[in-house]
C-alpha cells in the first residue's frame, strides 16, 4: 500500500473530483473539513505520509493488500468477496420499530451490538433535510434517529474519527462499501503506528450502486420539496426508474434519468456493491420491500447474528437461490463497469510513468473479472 | 497644554513635519482644522486638536475627506481660517468639492495640506495630489524643510485670503514624519468672528452667493488669480538658489528632495559645479525666475519623487522661452536618470549626478548588495506583515477563510482599506482578492453580485472596516440592497480607526476633541438600510463560522455580518486580558499527522512560537494578549485557556 500525503490526496482525488465525502479524512487534523456533503481542505498541509491519503478509498487502493491484511489471502476477485452465509433477515419482534429502510437489520443488529457491549459507540448518518450528518451515537435509543438510506454521500466516517480522537475503543461503523474500504485500510494501520489498537468493534456494510451527490440534489430537489420535511427516500426495484421521497405531505417521484447525472465520479469507479470488507452486510431484499439480504461474512459477524436471532432481534430465514443469482450477477456487473471506467480512465493499476493509482487490484484477478 | 502652544516666539524645537505644521496653522490664526486620518497626514489634526482649547479652534475628524474640505471650506465662506487635511489619496474622495470650491473662491483663508506617500510606506497606490492643483487651477506650494513647513503654512493662509483661493501646500512622508528644528514665530491674538454674508450680489465675492457659477465669469477670475500668484511667486522667498553664477548642471527640486539633492551635492563634493534652484512655489512655476535660472546653462536635472510634475513645467516653460535661452539637456525621469516608482533619497540622487557629471562616487561599497543578500539569507528571520497578537482581524480571517473553504463554491472576499488589507497576504490567509479605494469593497462587491445573470454562482463578500463603513461603504451597501445584489458584508467592527492610530469616527461616543458625542451604531444602519445583519464577537470562532456559513445559504439579497471585538491596541484594551492562557507540550501534536503546526506554520499569531528543540508550540508570555483565540483551533487541546481574573 503506497502512501503519500495530503498534497497528493488533493491531487488525486479533490482535483480529479472523485471525492465522494465518505469523511474518512475528516476529524483526523485541522485541514480536512466536510460541509453539506463535500470535503474541503482548508489550508495546504506539507507533510509528505498523512492519514488522510492512507484511509482514502478513493487513491491507491490495493485490494490484495486490504484482502491480506484482514482474511490473511489473496484478493481474488468473487462477486461477492468474502461470504460465510447468505440470508434473509428482518428486525425481530424484541427490536424496536422504526423508520427502517426495508427489514430494519442494520438498527436491529447495530442497537443489539451497543445494548450487548459488543460496541460502545457507533458512526452512524443522519440526515438535516437532504444533507447527511455524521453523528457518533452512545444512547441505543438514538439509533432509530438515523435509520433509513440517505441516498446521498454521506461523510459517516468524520464521526468514527471523533470516536477514536475521543477515546472509544469498539465502535460500531454502519457504512457504504466506499467507507467500509476506508475502515478496512484504518485498521492495517497503515502508517505502522507505534502502538496502534484497531478502535473499530463492528463493521455493518450496505450495499450500494451508487450514491448522488448532496448539493446537487438539493439544488434539484429544491423547487419541488421542503427538504427540511423529508421522512423517507426509496429507489423502488426496476422496472420503476424512479426516486421516491415521502416528505408528509405526498410522495415527490423523480426519474432516475434526473439523478443518475448527480452520482460523484467517484462511485463509477467503485468496483464494490456489497461491502466486501464489513463483518455483515446488508442490502434490500429483491422482490420484499420489508426484508433484507444479510450477507455475514466474518466469524465476528456470524456471532452477533446468531446472538441477535437467539435474543429475539432479528428473524432470519433461508436465501432463494434465484434471489442469491441475481445479487452475484448485479455485483459482479457494478465491478466489471467500474473497472473498466477505472481502467479507461486510466487510474487503474498504473506503472511508475503513469503516476499514482486511484486503485490496485492484481493483474490475473483483473483478467477474470473483465472476461 | 502642548508645546505648540507654550513655546515662545524665537525657541526652537525640534519639531516633526506634521507638528511644524500646525505651528505654523496656529501661528496663521488658523480657526477650523479638519481631515480625515491618513498616514502620513494624521498629526497634524491630532496636533491641532491638542491644543483646541487653548487657542480656541474647532477640530474635527470629519466623516471622509470630502466632508473635511467641505467643513474647512464652511469656516472660509463665514470669513475665518480653515485648514483640511488628508493624505493623498484623500484628495481624490475630496476632489469633486475641490473641483467647484477652486471655481467658487474662498473668503477666509483656506488651505488643503495633502501629505503624499512617494514610494507607498503606508498605503496602496502612490497617489500624487500636486496633479490636483494643476487640475483644478490652484496654487501649490511645497515646503522644502521642517522650517518651511510651519513658515509656509503660515503664508499658504495670507496668500489664499489675497488670492481669495483655496492654496494647496503638500507634503510628504519624510517630511511630514521626520524631524528637524524649527523657530517659533508670534502666535497672533486674534478673536475671530464668524458670519456668512450671502445678502449680496450674485458675483460679489464678498457678500454674494458661493457658486463656481456662471462659470465662465469664475474660471475667468480664477485665471486671474493663477496669474497673480505667478507674480508673487517671481519674488516668493521660498524659492532659493544655491551655487556657482554658472554652474554646468542646474538641478531643480522641492519639497523633501531638496533635502536629498544638497546631501547628494555634498557627498559628491560638487558644490563649484551643480547650481540649486529649489522651489517652494510649484504650480504656477513662476516663468522669470525659473527661466532665468535655466539661462546659466545647457544641463538640467530635475529631482522629484513619484511622477514627472516639475520636470513637465520646466520643460514647457524651456520650449516657450527657447528663443532667448536655447535648447538644454535634459536629465529626470523621463530619461531614466532616476526612477519613475518609488522614493528618491541622496544615493540616488548622488547616482544620477555622477552620471551626468562624470565623478566616480561610491556611496556604498560595491559588493554590498552581495554581502547584504547573503547576510540576510543566511541570518535575518522572515518576518512579514503580519497582525499583531490578539488582532480580532486574524481571527476574523480565520473564520472567514474557513468559512468560504467549506462552502467550498470559490466564494470571495472583495477587500478594503484598513489594517485589514493585510488580509490579501498570508497574514489574514490571503482572504482578500481585491482591494482598492476607502468603500471600495462593499462598491465592486455589489457589482460582482449581480452577475448571477451571466452564470457567476461564486459567493461574494466584502469586508469593511468600521471607519470605512461611515466614510464611504454606506453609499455602496445602499446600491447593493437597491439593487437586490447578492452579497454578504462583514463589518470587521474594532471600535476605533485602528490602522492611524485609534482617532475618532462617528462610530464613537467621544470627538476629535475628546468631548461626548453621539455614536452612531453601523449595525443600526445596516438595519436601516434594509440589509438582514448578525452579529458576533469573532473571538468566538464556532459562533462566527456557524453565523457566517448559515448567511452565505441565505443566496439572495443583502447580508451583514458584524463581527465586534475592539482592537488588540486600543487604549481601553492595552493590557487586559481576557484569558490567562496555557500551552502543554507534551500534548502539542506539533509536526505530526493530525496538526503539522496549525498554529505556528498557518494561524500564525505572533504570541505562538515554534520550540525548535521541544518541537512544540509555545506561548510567548510577553506579547499574548490572552484574546483565547488560539485555544479555538487548537486541535490536539494542547493551548487551554481560563478567564483571566
Amino acid at each position: 500500500m503506497q502512501v503519500f500525503g495530503p498534497n497528493e490526496l488533493v491531487e488525486d482525488v479533490l482535483k480529479r473530483d472523485f471525492c465522494i465525502g465518505c469523511g474518512a479524512c475528516v476529524n483526523l487534523c485541522p485541514y480536512f473539513k466536510s460541509y453539506q456533503g463535500k470535503t474541503a481542505m482548508l489550508f495546504p498541509c506539507t507533510l509528505s505520509q498523512g492519514q488522510c491519503f492512507a484511509y482514502c478509498p478513493k487513491v491507491e487502493l490495493d485490494l490484495d493488500a486490504i484482502s491480506s491484511g484482514l482474511l490473511g489471502r489473496p484478493y481474488d476477485g468473487s462477486d461477492l468477496g468474502n461470504v460465510q452465509e447468505v440470508l434473509v433477515s428482518r428486525a425481530g419482534g424484541k427490536a424496536e420499530s422504526g423508520p427502517f429502510q426495508a427489514g430494519g437489520t442494520v438498527s436491529a443488529l447495530v442497537s443489539f451490538a451497543l445494548r450487548t457491549g459488543r460496541i460502545d459507540a457507533a458512526a452512524l448518518t443522519d440526515r438535516e433535510g437532504l444533507t447527511p450528518i455524521p453523528r457518533l451515537v452512545t444512547d441505543p435509543e438514538e439509533i432509530l434517529k438515523c435509520a433509513s438510506s440517505k441516498f446521498t454521500a454521506a461523510p459517516t466516517l468524520a464521526a468514527l474519527n471523533q470516536g477514536r480522537q475521543d477515546g472509544y475503543s469498539r465502535i460500531g461503523v454502519v457504512g457504504t462499501p466506499c467507507q467500509v474500504i476506508a475502515v478496512a485500510q484504518m485498521r492495517l494501520n497503515p502508517l505502522n503506528k507505534e502502538g496502534f489498537q484497531d478502535a473499530v468493534g463492528l463493521v455493518v456494510g450496505l450495499f450500494c450502486t451508487w450514491a448522488v451527490d448532496t448539493r446537487k440534489l438539493t439544488a434539484l430537489l429544491s423547487d419541488r420539496l421542503d427538504a427540511s420535511g423529508i421522512r423517507k427516500m426509496d429507489m423502488p426495484p426496476p422496472p420503476s426508474e424512479l426516486l421516491v421521497i415521502d416528505t408528509g405531505q405526498g410522495k415527490v417521484e423523480i426519474p432516475l434519468d434526473e439523478v443518475r447525472p448527480l452520482v460523484p465520479a467517484g462511485c463509477q469507479i467503485c468496483p464494490d456493491m456489497t461491502s466486501e470488507w464489513a463483518d455483515v452486510s446488508v442490502g434490500v431484499m429483491e422482490g420484499k420491500p420489508d426484508r433484507n439480504t444479510l450477507l455475514v461474512r466474518t466469524d465476528k459477524g456470524r456471532e452477533l447474528v446468531e446472538e441477535a436471532r437467539k435474543a429475539g432481534v432479528l428473524l432470519t430465514e433461508a436465501m432463494p437461490e434465484k434471489s442469491l443469482g441475481h445479487l452475484r450477477t448485479a455485483s459482479a456487473n457494478k465491478k466489471k463497469r467500474a473497472l473498466a471506467r477505472a481502467r479507461d480512465r486510466r487510474v487503474l493499476n498504473t506503472n511508475d510513468d503513469g503516476g499514482r493509482s486511484a486503485l490496485r487490484i492484481p493483474d490475473e484477478v483483473l483478467k477474470k473479472i473483465l472476461a | 497644554m502642548s508645546h505648540l502652544v507654550e513655546g515662545e516666539p524665537g525657541s526652537r524645537y525640534l519639531l516633526m513635519g506634521n507638528e511644524a505644521i500646525a505651528r505654523g496653522a496656529l501661528e496663521a490664526g488658523v480657526s477650523v482644522a479638519a481631515g480625515y486620518p491618513g498616514t502620513p497626514s494624521s498629526e497634524i489634526i491630532e496636533s491641532l486638536a491638542r491644543t483646541a482649547e487653548a487657542r480656541n479652534l474647532y477640530v474635527e475628524w470629519s466623516t471622509n475627506e470630502k466632508i473635511a474640505l467641505e467643513v474647512a471650506a464652511a469656516a472660509s465662506f463665514a470669513g475665518l481660517r480653515g485648514l483640511a487635511v488628508m493624505k493623498q489619496n484623500g484628495v481624490n474622495v475630496a476632489s469633486d468639492f475641490l473641483l467647484h470650491l477652486a471655481g467658487s473662491g474662498t473668503r477666509g483663508g483656506m488651505v488643503l495640506i495633502p501629505c503624499d506617500d512617494p514610494g507607498a510606506l503606508s498605503s496602496i497606490n502612490e497617489g500624487e495630489s500636486r496633479h490636483f492643483a494643476r487640475l483644478v487651477e490652484i496654487p501649490l506650494l511645497e515646503p522644502g524643510d521642517f522650517q518651511e513647513a510651519k513658515d509656509m503654512v503660515k503664508w499658504a493662509f495670507e496668500l489664499s485670503e489675497e488670492l481669495q483661493s483655496l492654496v494647496m501646500l503638500r507634503s510628504v512622508t519624510r517630511l511630514s514624519h521626520a524631524s528637524g528644528d524649527v523657530t517659533f514665530g508670534e502666535l497672533p491674538e486674534v478673536k475671530p468672528e464668524a458670519a456668512f454674508k450671502c445678502d449680496g450680489f450674485i458675483l460679489d465675492p464678498n457678500e454674494g452667493a458661493v457658486i463656481s457659477a456662471p462659470v465662465d465669469y469664475r474660471h475667468g477670475q480664477q485665471h486671474a488669480k493663477l496669474k497673480k500668484a505667478e507674480a508673487l511667486f517671481e519674488d516668493s522667498p521660498f524659492n532659493i538658489y544655491t551655487g556657482p553664477e554658472k554652474p554646468e548642471l542646474l538641478v531643480v527640486t522641492s519639497s523633501a528632495c531638496n533635502l536629498y539633492s544638497k546631501e547628494a551635492i555634498k557627498i559628491l563634493g560638487v558644490e563649484d559645479r551643480v547650481g540649486l534652484l529649489k522651489l517652494g512655489t510649484t504650480w504656477p512655476i513662476p516663468p522669470k525666475l525659473v527661466g532665468k535660472h535655466l539661462g546659466l546653462t545647457e544641463k538640467i536635472l530635475i529631482v522629484e519623487e513619484v511622477v514627472c510634475f516639475l520636470e513637465d513645467q520646466v520643460k514647457i516653460l524651456t520650449a516657450e522661452l527657447g528663443p532667448q535661452i536655447g535648447t538644454k539637456t535634459f536629465y529626470g525621469k523621463r530619461d531614466g536618470s532616476l526612477p519613475m516608482v518609488g522614493e528618491l533619497n541622496p544615493d540616488l540622487v548622488a547616482a544620477a549626478l555622477s552620471r551626468i557629471l562624470g565623478v566616480k562616487t561610491e556611496t556604498v561599497p560595491e559588493d554590498y548588495t552581495k554581502r547584504t543578500q547573503e547576510a540576510g539569507f543566511l541570518g535575518a528571520p522572515n518576518r512579514e506583515l503580519t497582525f499583531c497578537p490578539g488582532c480580532p482581524h486574524r481571527a476574523s480571517f480565520w473564520s472567514i477563510h474557513n468559512v468560504l473553504e467549506l462552502d467550498n463554491r470559490k466564494g470571495f472576499v472583495c477587500g478594503d482599506i484598513g489594517c485589514y488589507t493585510l488580509a490579501v497576504l498570508p497574514a489574514g490567509f490571503s482572504t482578500l482578492k481585491t482591494v482598492h479605494a476607502m468603500g471600495s469593497g462593499t462598491g465592486v462587491a455589489s457589482g460582482f453580485g449581480k452577475l448571477g445573470q451571466f452564470g457567476m454562482d461564486q459567493p461574494v463578500l466584502s469586508v469593511c472596516g468600521d471607519s470605512t463603513f461611515f466614510h464611504s461603504a454606506i453609499p455602496a451597501l445602499i446600491n447593493a440592497v437597491h439593487h437586490k445584489s447578492d452579497i454578504t458584508m462583514v463589518l470587521l467592527d474594532n471600535s476605533g480607526t485602528g490602522m492611524t492610530g485609534f482617532q475618532s469616527h462617528p462610530g464613537l461616543t467621544t470627538d476629535a476633541l475628546g468631548q461626548d458625542a453621539p455614536a452612531i451604531d453601523p449595525a443600526e444602519v445596516c438595519r436601516a438600510i434594509g440589509a438582514r445583519v448578525e452579529i458576533a464577537d469573532p473571538f468566538d470562532i464556532e459562533t462566527t463560522q456557524k453565523t457566517l456559513l448559515d448567511l452565505l445559504q441565505d443566496k439572495k439579497g443583502v447580508k451583514v455580518l458584524v463581527l465586534r471585538q475592539i482592537c488588540a491596541l486600543s487604549p481601553e484594551k492595552k493590557g487586559k486580558k481576557l484569558f490567562e492562557m496555557a500551552l502543554d507540550q507534551e500534548v502539542c501534536v506539533g509536526e505530526n499527522c493530525g496538526c503539522n503546526r496549525l498554529c505556528t506554520r498557518v494561524f500564525r499569531c505572533p504570541g505562538l512560537v515554534w520550540d525548535h528543540e521541544k518541537k512544540a508550540a509555545k506561548l510567548d508570555e510577553v506579547i499574548c494578549t490572552g484574546c483565547g483565540v488560539c485555544a479555538s483551533i487548537c486541535p490536539s487541546g494542547a493551548i487551554q485557556r481560563k478567564e483571566a481574573a
